[in-house]
């Protein structure tokens, strides 16, 4: 198979990397990291001074010495550790970045409770009970995962925030790469640029891209553009019967299906005739 | 002698472990293997983009040393890796507007030739350079890497996270393609 791609491919020289682009990573990995670089200001003092007064960073550090966890800077630069088990709350103005293993950082708003689930090598865990976070994280896949009250998110390689209320209510943007938003089977592939909703009792909603605006079916229908195949694919198994023949319709009409598809088994929701066809959309995306 | 496509040695086991352990001259050592794959296919992907494939070089190889310690060997190296770059080149495309393609590629290879071979080799490189270009995504992404790894089809899709016949059907219809493109060309 290669002699036969090398054909045409056999002229195409290997090129040499620049010398100055292993300098460039050595100085990055010789920087503290950005969220340290933050908690580290000229005017350390009064801004510690304020944000004790107004900071209501709680961590319980119940036999924390004994149990795997992930370090902790609170906004005023005091450093500590969060255990598996334990809870973090931040107070209204307060945040802290957990760094998450060797594999990233967790930036935690203000108003926001969160569990430490899993800290071991082969899973990153934490809960989000309510409140925000930011995640930057480079692991292999499926390693980093969230837990809110009406979905799970894996992380693909990535970065994106996650806001979430305690009845389940949430919001998703993805930054960087890819995230899976899973729960109870059901399952929204959210890429860089994109956003998705959960929702109390059902989960994942309909990945969307920003400048889409969330979907209504009418809308999503009329106004998608070739990108909002994404949001057509997800809601072409979860709308009513009568409505997938015009979603798979419109989807078509803006890409067109590939051969390798079938139509019939794309509307009968045929599980490996849709993640073939998503594999095809996604290059679009 | 000429810098040939399979003449690296794959990455060894112990320096994997050392990088895990966080040893700097492991993570050169690493990075001295795969960098010319990373940045050619970067190049390729982005039409000659010294720019672009110096900051996806760059950008790969960050994920990758911070990420190692966590990396348990259940996939193989090489498709964690090329997954580093396809997301990285897939990410910057949709960022990234429109751009010029570059005149040309430095050619590196050190085996002197004669002037007219020298010329003729570097003309037929940059036919398939401008064919490649010309090729949508997601043909050109699994043709160059499959031809500046030799991956597997199934370590092609996983990382590309579609599926093998996927991998094989688009590798078909990009051969084909650059093909006609470089007939065309002619």
């Amino acid at each position: 198979m290669k002699d036969e791609m090398s054909d045409e491919l056999k002229d195409l020289p290997l090129v040499k990397a620049p010398d100055a682009i292993w300098a460039r990573i050595e100085a990055e990995l010789d920087r503290p990291s950005r969220a340290t670089r933050r908690l580290r200001p000229a005017f350390a003092w009064a801004f510690a001074l304020a944000a004790m007064a107004i900071i209501g960073v709680t961590v319980w550090y119940g036999a924390l010495r004994s149990k795997p966890g992930w370090d902790v800077v609170r906004a005023d630069g005091s450093k500590g550790k969060i255990a598996v088990g334990d809870w973090l709350e931040t107070g209204p103005t307060a945040k802290a970045v957990l760094t998450v293993g060797d594999i990233g950082t967790v930036e935690v708003q203000p108003n926001t409770r969160i569990k430490l689930e899993a800290a071991k090598p082969g899973e990153q865990r934490l809960k989000l009970a309510r409140g925000d976070i930011s995640a930057t994280v480079t692991a292999p896949p499926r390693l980093f995962i969230v837990d809110t009250p009406a979905s799970t998110a894996f992380d693909l390689g990535c970065a994106y925030t996650m806001h979430a209320d305690e009845d389940g209510n949430g919001l998703l943007r993805v930054t960087l790469g890819w995230v899976s938003l899973e729960w109870a089977g059901r399952e929204s592939l959210v890429p860089a640029g994109a956003s998705c909703r959960t929702h109390a009792k059902v989960g994942p909603g309909t990945p969307y891209f920003e400048n889409g605006g969330e979907p209504a079916l009418e809308l999503a229908i009329s106004e998608s553009r070739v990108r909002d195949t994404l949001t057509l694919w997800h809601l072409l198994s979860r709308v009513a019967p009568v409505d997938r023949q015009r979603v798979f319709q419109r989807m078509v009409q803006l890409v067109p299906l590939p051969q390798s598809v079938s139509a019939d088994k794309a509307l009968q929701l045929d599980p490996e005739t849709l993640k073939l066809w998503r594999e095809e959309l996604a290059w679009k995306w | 002698m000429v810098a040939g496509l399979g003449d690296l040695d794959e990455i060894s086991a112990d320096i994997i472990e050392s990088c895990r352990n966080g040893d700097r001259d492991a993570f050169r050592a690493l990075y001295e293997t795969y960098k010319d794959k990373v940045y050619s296919i970067a190049l390729y992907f982005f039409h000659g983009d010294a720019s672009a494939a110096g900051d996806i070089t760059q950008q790969v190889f960050l994920k990758l040393i911070r990420g190692i310690a966590q990396f348990r060997g259940e996939s193989g190296f090489s498709t964690w890796l090329y997954r580093l770059v396809v997301n990285a080149c897939m990410d910057a495309a949709r960022r990234a507007k429109p751009r010029e393609i570059a005149a040309d590629i430095p050619d590196t290879r050190s085996e002197p030739g004669s002037q007219e071979e020298d010329l003729a080799r570097r003309q037929r490189a940059q036919s398939v350079q401008a064919a490649l270009s010309a090729l949508p995504v997601k043909f050109r992404l699994p043709m160059l890497l499959r031809y500046f790894e030799d991956l597997s089809y199934e370590e092609m899709a996983r990382a590309m996270g579609c599926s093998i016949g996927t991998v094989a059907s688009r590798l078909s219809r990009g051969h084909r393609m650059l093909a006609q493109k470089l007939e065309s060309l002619r």
